[in-house]
C-alpha cells in the first residue's frame, strides 16, 4: 500500500496535476467574466476546442518561416480566435437575444463539425493535425517544466482578482451582472461590458485550449478538451463565481483528474470507470451550490 | 408586416420580391444553367446562358446533347425575373404573375433539358457497340445531368415572388400566415445554406478532370457548380427510393432522440443528456435481450424495449431529482451525466477483465474478440426490419403491404367524420375501425423494387412515441400540468401544481424517450449486427437538439426535421465518397448553423416572427386607440390556429438560473 501511494503522488503527480489544472483554471476564469456580466457561457468546451486548434494549425503552417517563434504567434492567434467565436456567442446572446443556452449548445455543435472539415482540407486527415516541430518552450527543474501558459495562469488569477474588485472595470462588470438596470442608469454601456467581457473568456478559452495543442502536446487531437470546459463551468459555479473560489474549486477539479490518470495506471479500480470519477465529483459538488448566490441578471437578455 | 389596407403589396413583400427575383436574375447571367452530363466524381459539362458549354470531364469529346431549347428558356426566364424584378421596385400589384411565369418556365426548361438527357441515355442503351460498363458510364453520365444553379435560382425566387405579390389579398395573407411558425426554421436553414456554401468554396478546389488550368471565369464556373453539386447530393435522398428508406433509418434515432430534448423543452428543462440516455437505454436493452432466460419466447422482444425505456429513464430522472431536490443545473448535469454513461459503456463491452484493489476479476459481458462488443442478442429479441413485417409476397417476392396506410386512411376518415358528429368517445371508435380495416386488408399489397434496407421496426416504435409524445402533452391533466410549468413555474405553483414532481417527471419521460433510441441500434441491428457495439453513434443525441428547435417543440415538427436531417445524412455520405477533401462532417457543421440561427430567430425583426394580434394593430391603424380591438370569434380561431413561438426566442425564465 506504501509503495502504491508512493507510486501515485510522486513529483510526476504533481506535474500532471499542473497540466490538469492549468486549462481548468484559464477557462474558469474566462466563465467568470462571461457569467459576472450576465451572459451564460456553456459554450466554453467549444472555445477551447477552436483555440486549441487555431494554435496547432497556425503553427503548423508559420513554422518554414518564423521558427521558434511560432508557435507563440500560434498562441496569439489561438486566442483571439477563441475570442472571435466567443463574439458571435455575444451576437447572437446579446444582440439578437438568443437563449444564452442553446447559443452556447450550437458553438459546442460547431466545434464537433468544424475541425474535421477545416483538418481534411488541410492535412487530408480529419481526426488530428501534423505533429508541430517547435511546441511552446518549457520552462522549470527536472520533471517540473512547464510551458508559458502555466505561468500565465498563475499571474492571471491575481491581476482578475484586482481587476474584479480594485478597478472600475470590475465594480461595472459586477454591477452589469447584477442589476443590468441600475448599472445603465449610472451611465455603464451594459451591451459594452458584456461583449468584453464575453470576448474575454473566449481569449482565456482559448489560451487554455493552445495549452492543450502547443503548450502540453505538439498537435491538435479530435475531442482533446474532453469536457473540460464544462468541468471548469461546474468549477465557476461550485467557487462561486468569484476568483479565490474559481482557484480553490478548479484545484480540487485538477485534483482528480491527475488523480483519475494516476489510478489508471495502477491495478486499483477499472480505469474505465476512473476516468468518470471527475464527473461523478462534479455532480455532488454541484449538489451543494445548487441554489448559490449566482449573478442575478444571469441568462437573461438586456433591453435598454 | 403589419395589417394591409391598402391592396398593393406592402413594401416588405415588396422588398422580399425586390431581392429574390434580383438575386435569381444576376445567378442565370453569372451561373451555370444547366448541367448537360456528370460523372460520378463530379466532373461535369457545364451549360451557360450565353449557349456556350464548359467540359470539365477528362472526355473533351463527349457528345453533348441539343440545348438550344433549354437556353432560349433561360432567357425567357430571366425576361420574366427583371419584370418582376421592375415590378417588385414599383409596388406594382402584378408582379406576382410574371414571378410565378419565370417559375413556369424555369420547370419547363428542366423538364424539356431532363427529356434531352433521357433520350441521350436511351441512344445509349439501344447502342450495341458499347462494352457494358461503359454503357452504364455514360448512361450515369447523363442521368446525372439536370438543373443547375442558374436554373435552380429562378424557380425558388419565382415562387417566393408570387407568394409576396399575392399576400396583398386578405385571402392569402391569411393563408400565408399560418406558416409563420415555420419562418424561423426555414430562413435559418436557408443562412446556413449559404454559410455553408461559403465553406464549401473556400475550402474545396474546383472539380476539374481536364487538368488544364480554367481561366478567372472558368474557375467561377466550376467553384458554383461545386457549390450545387454539394447541396443537389446532400439532399438527392428525397428524391429515391432506397435512398430514402436509408434516411429514414439514420432519421429514427433522430426521432427518439428529438422528442426527448422537445419534452424536456416543453417543460422549460433543456435535455442536453440524449447521448447519455442513449447509451444507457442501449445497454438495457442488451441486458435484457442478451441475458434474460431463452423460455419467455417472443415476450423477450417487449421486455427488452422496457429495458431500453427504463435505462433512459433513470439516466433521466438523475439530473430531474437533482434540480428539483437540490436545484442544481440540469443543463450540467446531463453532461456529466453523458461522459458518466459512455465511461459506464466502455467499461461494460471495452475489456475481458477488470483490476480492483489489486486483483483482476472477470467482466462477463464482452464477447470473444478484438472488437470492443456484446454478446449477440436471442433471436426473440430482434426487431424485425420493415421489409420482413410488411411484405406478404410468397416465393421470395417483395410485395409491400398497403393493410397499415388503409388502416390509418379509415382510422383519420373516421375520427373526421365522427368528430363532425360529435359521437362520443369518437376517436376509440375510429381506432377500431381503423385497426379492423388493417387487419382485412393486410393481404392486399403492390410489388415494389426494394433493396434490402436496415429500416427496421423501431421507426414504428419511433411513431408510437410521437403520438404518445402528443397525446400525454395535449390530452391528459399531467401533459396540463407539464407545460403549465413549463410557461411558467411560479405561475404553475400558485395554480397548486408540484413543480419538482413535474420536473422529475418530464425528465424521467425525456430520458426515456432517448433511451428508447437504444431499440434501434441494439433490437433493430442498426449497428450491422444485433448487438451492443463499440462505434454507437452518441453524438446523435446532441442532433436531437438540432431536432427539436427545428420541429418546434412539436411532435409533427420533430418528425419533419429529423426525416430532413436523416436525408443530409445519408447525402453526406455520398458527398465523402464522391469528393475529396469534403469530408462528411459538413453535415455537422450545417446542422450546427441551423441551431446557432435558429437560437437567433433566423435573424429576424420579433415583429415578424412573433407580431402582435392582427386586429389590435387595425384598431390602432383605424381610430388610434387600441380599446377597439374587440376579439371576433373567427379571428380567435386563427389566432389558435398558428403555431406556438419558438422556442429559442420564448425561454427568458428557462435558462440555468432564470428558471428559480
Amino acid at each position: 500500500m506504501q509503495d502504491l501511494l508512493a507510486q501515485i503522488f510522486g513529483v510526476s503527480f504533481l506535474a500532471i496535476f499542473i497540466r490538469s489544472f492549468v486549462p481548468l483554471l484559464l477557462t474558469a476564469l474566462g466563465g467568470l467574466f462571461s457569467e459576472r456580466s450576465g451572459v451564460v457561457n456553456i459554450a466554453l468546451e467549444g472555445l477551447i476546442i477552436f483555440g486549441a486548434l487555431t494554435g496547432a494549425i497556425i503553427t503548423k503552417q508559420i513554422e518554414p518561416a518564423l521558427g521558434p517563434l511560432s508557435p507563440w504567434v500560434g498562441w496569439l492567434a489561438g486566442a483571439l480566435v477563441g475570442g472571435f467565436v466567443a463574439w458571435i456567442h455575444a451576437l447572437l446572446s446579446i444582440k439578437y437575444r438568443a437563449d444564452q443556452v442553446i447559443s452556447g449548445t450550437a458553438i459546442n455543435l460547431l466545434a464537433l463539425g468544424v475541425p474535421p472539415v477545416i483538418l481534411a482540407a488541410l492535412y487530408g486527415s480529419s481526426t488530428e493535425s501534423p505533429k508541430v516541430d517547435y511546441g511552446l518552450p518549457l520552462w522549470g527543474v527536472g520533471e517540473l517544466r512547464f510551458s508559458p501558459p502555466v505561468y500565465f495562469a498563475f499571474i492571471a488569477v491575481a491581476v482578475i482578482w484586482y481587476v474584479v474588485y480594485k478597478t472600475p472595470y470590475g465594480l461595472r462588470l459586477r454591477a452589469t451582472g447584477e442589476q443590468p438596470g441600475a448599472a445603465a442608469s449610472m451611465g455603464v454601456n451594459v451591451r459594452k461590458m458584456r461583449y468584453s467581457a464575453v470576448i474575454l473568456s473566449g481569449v482565456l478559452a482559448g489560451t487554455a485550449g493552445v495549452f492543450l495543442s502547443i503548450g502540453n502536446l505538439d498537435s491538435y487531437v479530435r475531442n482533446m478538451s474532453a469536457g473540460m470546459g464544462f468541468i471548469a463551468l461546474a468549477a465557476l459555479i461550485f467557487g462561486q463565481w468569484k476568483p479565490l473560489g474559481v482557484l480553490g474549486a478548479t484545484l480540487l477539479f485538477g485534483f482528480l483528474q491527475a488523480l483519475s490518470i494516476q489510478l489508471g495506471g495502477t491495478d486499483l479500480l477499472p480505469p474505465t470507470l476512473v476516468s468518470a470519477l471527475p464527473f461523478v465529483v462534479t455532480i455532488i459538488a454541484l449538489i451543494f451550490t445548487g441554489r448559490s448566490a449566482a449573478p442575478k441578471a444571469i441568462g437573461k437578455p438586456f433591453d435598454g | 408586416m403589419t395589417y394591409i389596407s391598402d391592396s398593393r403589396p406592402s413594401p416588405v413583400a415588396s422588398r422580399i420580391a425586390l431581392i429574390v427575383s434580383g438575386v435569381a436574375a444576376a445567378g442565370l447571367v453569372l451561373t451555370p444553367l444547366a448541367v448537360l452530363g456528370r460523372s460520378f466524381d463530379g466532373n461535369a459539362v457545364l451549360l451557360h446562358l450565353s449557349g456556350a458549354a464548359l467540359n470539365l470531364t477528362s472526355d473533351p469529346q463527349v457528345r453533348l446533347p441539343s440545348s438550344g431549347t433549354t437556353v432560349a428558356l433561360g432567357w425567357v426566364t430571366l425576361l420574366f425575373m427583371l419584370a418582376t424584378l421592375v415590378g417588385a421596385l414599383r409596388r406594382e400589384r402584378w408582379f406576382w404573375v410574371t414571378g410565378l411565369l419565370g417559375f413556369v418556365t424555369a420547370l419547363a426548361a428542366v423538364l424539356l433539358l431532363n427529356g434531352v438527357l433521357g433520350a441521350e441515355s436511351a441512344r445509349i442503351a439501344a447502342d450495341n457497340t458499347l462494352r457494358p460498363g461503359a454503357k452504364r458510364t455514360l448512361r450515369n453520365f447523363y442521368g446525372g445531368g439536370g438543373m443547375n444553379l442558374g436554373l435552380f435560382l429562378p424557380m425558388l425566387a419565382g415562387l417566393i415572388a408570387a407568394g409576396a405579390g399575392l399576400s396583398a389579398r386578405q385571402v392569402w395573407w391569411d393563408r400565408l400566415n399560418r406558416l409563420r411558425g415555420l419562418l424561423v426554421p426555414t430562413v435559418a436553414i436557408g443562412l446556413a445554406i449559404l454559410v455553408g456554401a461559403i465553406v464549401v468554396l473556400l475550402v474545396q478546389p474546383a472539380v476539374n478532370g481536364t487538368g488544364a488550368a480554367l481561366g478567372l471565369w472558368g474557375g467561377w464556373l466550376a467553384k458554383t457548380d461545386l457549390v450545387y453539386f454539394v447541396y443537389s447530393t446532400l439532399f438527392a435522398p428525397i428524391t429515391r427510393l432506397n435512398p430514402f428508406l436509408d434516411s429514414l433509418k439514420l432519421a429514427t434515432p433522430l426521432i427518439f432522440t428529438g422528442l426527448s430534448v422537445a419534452f424536456a423543452f416543453r417543460t422549460g428543462l433543456f435535455n442536453v443528456g440524449a447521448p447519455g440516455q442513449l447509451t444507457m437505454g442501449a445497454i438495457g436493452a442488451m441486458l435484457v435481450g442478451v441475458y434474460a432466460p431463452a423460455g419467455l419466447g417472443w415476450f423477450l422482444l417487449p421486455l427488452s424495449v422496457l429495458g431500453a425505456a427504463l435505462g433512459g429513464a433513470i439516466w433521466g430522472a438523475i439530473p430531474g431529482l437533482l434540480k428539483a431536490r437540490f436545484g442544481s443545473s440540469e443543463v450540467i448535469n446531463t453532461i456529466m451525466l453523458n461522459y458518466i454513461a459512455s465511461a459506464i459503456f466502455i467499461f461494460l463491452i471495452g475489456s475481458e477483465t477488470f483490476p480492483f484493489l489489486g486483483r483482476e476479476y472477470n467482466m462477463p459481458f464482452k464477447a470473444e474478440g478484438f472488437e470492443a462488443r456484446s454478446e449477440e442478442l436471442q433471436e426473440g429479441a430482434r426487431l424485425p426490419t420493415l421489409l420482413q413485417l410488411f411484405n406478404v409476397g410468397t416465393d421470395g417476392a417483395t410485395v409491400m403491404s398497403l393493410g397499415l396506410i388503409f388502416g390509418l386512411i379509415a382510422f383519420a376518415l373516421g375520427r373526421w367524420i365522427l368528430g363532425r358528429h360529435k359521437v362520443k368517445n369518437g376517436t376509440l371508435l375510429a381506432l377500431i375501425a381503423g385497426l379492423v380495416i388493417g387487419a382485412v386488408t393486410w393481404r392486399v399489397g403492390v410489388p415494389v423494387q426494394i433493396a434490402g434496407s436496415q429500416l427496421n421496426a423501431s421507426f414504428l416504435i419511433a411513431l408510437i412515441c410521437v403520438a404518445a409524445f402528443g397525446t400525454l402533452m395535449w390530452r391528459t391533466a399531467t401533459g396540463y400540468a407539464l407545460r403549465a410549468v413549463g410557461l411558467s413555474p411560479k405561475a404553475a405553483e400558485y395554480g397548486g401544481i408540484s413543480v419538482a414532481r413535474n420536473t422529475i417527471l418530464a425528465m424521467t419521460f425525456a430520458g426515456m424517450f432517448a433511451g428508447l433510441a437504444g431499440t434501434h441500434y441494439v433490437n433493430g441491428g442498426a449497428l450491422d449486427e444485433y448487438r451492443l457495439k463499440g462505434n454507437m453513434p452518441a453524438n446523435v443525441g446532441f442532433d436531437g437538439i438540432a431536432v427539436a428547435l427545428m420541429g418546434q417543440s412539436t411532435p409533427v415538427g420533430v418528425v419533419a426535421a429529423s426525416v430532413l436531417f436523416g436525408t443530409i445524412d445519408t447525402g453526406g455520405i455520398d458527398v465523402d465518397l464522391k469528393l475529396e477533401k469534403i469530408n462528411k462532417d459538413i453535415v455537422t457543421v450545417l446542422k450546427a448553423l441551423i441551431v446557432l440561427f435558429i437560437a437567433a430567430g433566423g435573424f429576424l425583426s420579433r415583429r415578424v416572427t412573433d407580431p402582435p394580434p392582427p386586429q389590435l394593430l387595425k384598431a390602432v391603424e383605424t381610430t388610434g386607440k387600441p380599446d377597439a380591438a374587440r376579439l371576433d370569434v373567427n379571428l380567435a380561431k386563427a389566432e389558435q390556429g398558428t403555431p406556438l413561438p419558438n422556442v429559442a426566442q420564448s425561454s427568458d425564465a428557462k435558462t440555468r438560473e432564470g428558471g428559480k
